[in-house]
């Protein structure tokens, strides 16, 4: 019960923000735990057995909305909660109206929701929900540049969720059901009929748009560069995140593990070459995470089971360093009044030093150094991966990532020391320590058999190789500037390429 | 079967939507473009049950046999509701835009955006 | 026309044209009640359940009974919308009060006539939702192009004065509360949530179909005033109607 209780309650908050606008912050504050004892039932409940099923209202299975609550909706409910924290220690004294805690209550609930649903209709309308929210708190400053970006976001996503919806019409017409589990009963009947191609096409095409997939989600970097610092990090951790568990979903339906490689390496590399020549510190962040969601993607592809949790954890452990890094690049650009890397090195006395030292902390989860975050949970997903290019690509990821982020470096050190408020250090210390105590927080994904396992002497070296190569690679690249064609992010080339890349999965998925 | 049903207009409709929305610069019609992609869509789900004969699943009205198939009526109606609100609230947004940069080219708003971004960049 | 590049309109073309083909050469439907396999869920099903709840608007009993939770979002959505709405037109603050262009008096006179039935028609409707074709959003919507009728008329200044303002901006929400505590309701006497607990009743009459009625009731208020207050938003902004 517990699975319909989170959104529902979350709702039932975020109507109440709006009643009482006096009272937003305490009904945050009250929501939050509100939550936290629901989702610590549901982890008993689930530490007890097996995954939790119901489906809403008491119907039959098939016959209404099922959800489900495994493992992988408990993690990802926990990360959503954990930046909900996060955020609303952050905004605490920035004084927003009611509207946004409505939003971000409506954000929330709807991601709870996601996380559990086994339901293609249902994920569309809250994937729907999702967009518009996160497109109104895009736009939370009215400035033209936030209402351009947001709008531009919206006509995509709208693009993608319609993709989405002639799937389910191709779904619907030859299964007659709209559950997964049902699909997926249909679909290894008949693997090879010509609906399901199409179908899976245009569902994996129309989800992509919002997970995060390089070509797909062209609308990402501006949206996240010019959002409030609070909005980019709940974009990044949680709006992205429920893509790409909706992926997932399907990837239990279709055989898509030829489409996430491809898509995941093109991702991946792109990304990464866009993180490296860009000099704009939210953009980076942006370019950063397009990367990391290939970086998933090529761990849902490898098929193995250590590689699927792998990326889960990396999945989680990217939203804790990612939110990290938004809301500390946030501060610095607020205080600075720009976020060009350059003008933030000149004037790095004047950011405080707990967000450098938060900075810190997420750059040294991102690239992988034990024992933070993000090193477990690449050691545990290639330890999955099989195939040597696989391998290369990662390894060739890893380094990319430290060659964009070393170029932060010169930001941290500094005699000055500036203090900044209580509230936005208690959330870098939240986030800062749920990166740092990361690896005995993940006992709870990953099994201990194959976290031990990774706690070798290559995991570390590799590691510290990476980052190593990152930062000599840098030294070398530095006086060197290369322009990658900014064209493609406006929405006309920004619709064809998602066309494109429906075709590209269509013909991916004829030789799955 | 004929190939002139709701499925096969809704998807000439749905690539009509798409042309529209590249090809032209206009905000505006940009706005309409994706309002008919995304009223080709709820076409395409409201024809899968159509039927020559059919009648409205109304109880004790219609005779049981010819019942159209009600879900795709039930899922279309929140997919209405959603369409409306992306166009309304997309609309004021443009309104937005329009009342700062008084057009609604679509590239002209872009470069006047991204220019006033660097000047925000020099002067502060 | 301004000027478009040459390569882009053929890119578009190609790649929309090869789109189109490709859907409707995989789409496989080959009319309504052929596939090629036996579909999981069929009007049958259907049928009984909406005998089940006591509803006759097969429809109704499904998005309202069935899948009320994909309802809940949807008005979550609408409520997102008029919210955003309000938030980004009153961002200039209150906009000077502008006189409204007076209409003739045969617009007057059929206004006059006609404004009452309107209302009535869209109350009809929402409440008849799981009897015939209709249900909160039509009826709603209905309910709101009456008021718009007002407007045109006699200015949105007085109509937002005749309803008092205080009580649309507390509407939005308290409908919005109810529908949820509706559906929350269930929870508190330890049963799962959105589950309906009102009697089915004997089907044709206005009283069955479970508590279908009173969701309908709620979300045609909802529409209603929601519609009203987007109309005002931008009426105001525009300055004249």
């Amino acid at each position: 019960m517990e699975l319909i209780l989170l959104p529902l309650l979350r709702f039932a908050f975020g109507a109440l923000s709006i009643a009482s606008g006096r009272s937003r912050r305490t009904f945050a504050v009250a929501a939050l735990l509100v939550d936290a004892a629901l989702l610590s039932r549901l982890a008993l409940t689930l530490a007890g057995g097996t995954a939790t099923e119901m489906v809403l209202g008491g119907w039959a299975r098939g016959l209404g909305i099922g959800f489900v609550g495994d493992r992988i909706g408990l993690t990802f409910a926990s990360l959503v909660w954990g930046l909900g924290v996060s955020i609303v220690f952050y905004t605490w004294r920035q004084n927003l109206r009611p509207y946004f805690f409505m939003l971000l209550h409506l954000l929330i609930g709807a991601a709870f929701a996601m996380v559990f649903t086994k339901d293609l209709f249902n994920a569309y309308v809250i994937l729907e929900l999702l967009t518009l929210a996160s497109f109104l708190l895009v736009g939370y400053g009215r400035r033209p540049g936030q209402i351009w970006a947001s709008l531009r976001y919206l006509v995509l996503c709208s693009l993608g969720m319609s993709l989405f919806l002639l799937g389910l019409a191709v779904v619907y017409v030859h299964t007659g059901t709209l559950d997964i589990a049902e699909l997926a009963l249909r679909v290894a009947a008949s693997p090879s009929a010509p609906w399901v191609r199409l179908g899976g096409a245009l569902l994996v095409g129309g989800v992509a748009v919002k997970a995060g997939v390089f070509l797909f989600s062209l609308w990402l970097p501006a949206a996240h560069a010019r959002a409030l610092p609070a909005v980019s990090a709940l974009l990044s951790g949680v709006v992205i995140k429920m893509g790409v568990v909706e992926l997932f979903r399907l990837s239990e339906v279709f055989p898509l593990e030829l489409t996430f490689g491809v898509l995941g390496v093109a991702t991946a590399l792109l990304g990464i070459l866009f993180a490296v020549q860009t000099y704009d510190l939210k953009k980076l962040l942006a370019f950063s995470t397009l990367s990391q969601i290939g970086y998933l993607l090529i761990g849902f592809a490898a098929g193995t089971q250590a590689a699927r949790i792998g990326a889960l954890d990396y999945a989680v452990a990217h939203g804790l360093f990612k939110a990290l890094l938004f809301l500390a690049a946030g501060e610095a650009a607020r205080v600075v009044g720009g976020s060009d890397v350059r003008r933030l090195v000149d004037a790095r006395c004047s950011i405080p030093t707990a967000t450098r030292a938060a900075l810190l902390v997420g750059i040294l989860g991102i690239v992988g150094l034990p024992p933070f975050a993000g090193f477990a949970a690449k050691a545990v997903l290639e330890a999955g991966i099989h195939p040597t290019f696989f391998h290369a690509v990662v390894a060739l990821i890893s380094v990319g990532t430290a060659v964009s982020f070393a170029k932060l470096l010169p930001i941290l050190p500094g005699r000055c020391a500036t203090r900044s408020d209580w509230s936005t250090t208690t959330a870098y210390a939240w986030l800062a320590g749920a990166i740092v105590l990361f690896l005995p927080l993940s006992i709870a994904i990953v099994p201990r058999s194959m976290l031990s396992a990774t706690w070798r002497w290559p995991a570390f070296l590799e590691a510290f190789a990476a980052v190593t190569l990152g930062l000599t690679l840098h030294r070398l690249l530095r006086g060197r500037r290369f322009r990658l064609p900014q064209a493609i992010f406006r929405i006309e080339e920004g619709t064809l390429v998602i066309l494109g890349g429906f075709f590209v999965v269509y013909v991916l998925l004829q030789f799955s | 079967m004929s190939w002139l049903n709701g499925v096969t207009v809704s998807i000439v409709l749905f690539g009509i939507g798409l042309l529209g929305l590249v090809l032209r610069r206009d905000l505006v019609i940009k706005l309409l473009a994706l309002g008919l992609v995304n009223a080709s869509t709820i076409l395409c789900l409201v024809s899968l049950g159509a039927r020559s004969d059919g009648a409205p699943p109304l109880l004790g009205i219609s005779t049981v046999q010819n019942i159209v198939d009600p879900l795709p009526q039930a899922i279309v109606l929140s997919a209405i509701v959603i369409n409306f609100a992306i166009l309304a609230l997309a609309l004021v947004f443009v309104m937005l835009l329009v009342e700062r940069y008084h057009t609604t080219d679509s590239h002209r708003i872009e470069r006047e955006t991204a220019e006033e971004e660097e000047q925000e960049e020099l002067w502060s | 026309m301004r000027h478009v590049s040459v390569s882009l309109v053929l890119v578009a073309v190609g790649l929309t044209a090869a789109f189109c083909v490709v859907v409707l050469l995989g789409f496989g439907f080959r009319g309504p009640g052929i596939a090629d396999t036996e579909p999981a869920l069929s009007v049958a099903t259907w049928i009984d359940v909406a005998q089940g709840t006591g509803a006759r608007n097969i429809v109704s009993a499904i998005y309202l009974n069935v899948r009320l939770f994909d309802t809940i979002l949807e008005v979550l959505v609408f409520s997102v919308a008029v919210l955003g709405v309000h938030f980004y037109l009153t961002a200039r603050g209150r906009p000077e009060p502008v006189e409204s262009i007076p209409e003739s008096s045969v617009v007057r006179v059929a206004a006059d006539l006609l404004l009452p039935l309107i209302l009535l028609i869209g109350l009809y409707v929402t409440v008849y939702g799981h009897l015939s074709p209709g249900g909160g959003f039509s009826g709603g919507v209905i309910a709101g192009t009456g008021l718009l009728l007002a407007a045109i008329v006699l200015g949105t200044k007085t109509v937002t004065a005749r309803l008092g303002r205080r009580l649309l901006d507390r509407l939005e929400w308290i409908t919005l509360l109810g529908i949820l505590i509706v559906g929350l309701v269930p929870a508190a006497l330890a049963r799962t949530p959105l589950v309906d607990l009102l009697p089915a009743g004997s089907p044709g009459r206005v009283g069955s179909g479970g508590s279908i009625l009173l969701y309908n009731g709620l979300i045609g208020l909802k529409v209603f005033v929601g519609s009203w207050v987007i109309i005002r938003h931008f009426v105001d902004h525009r300055g004249e109607i």
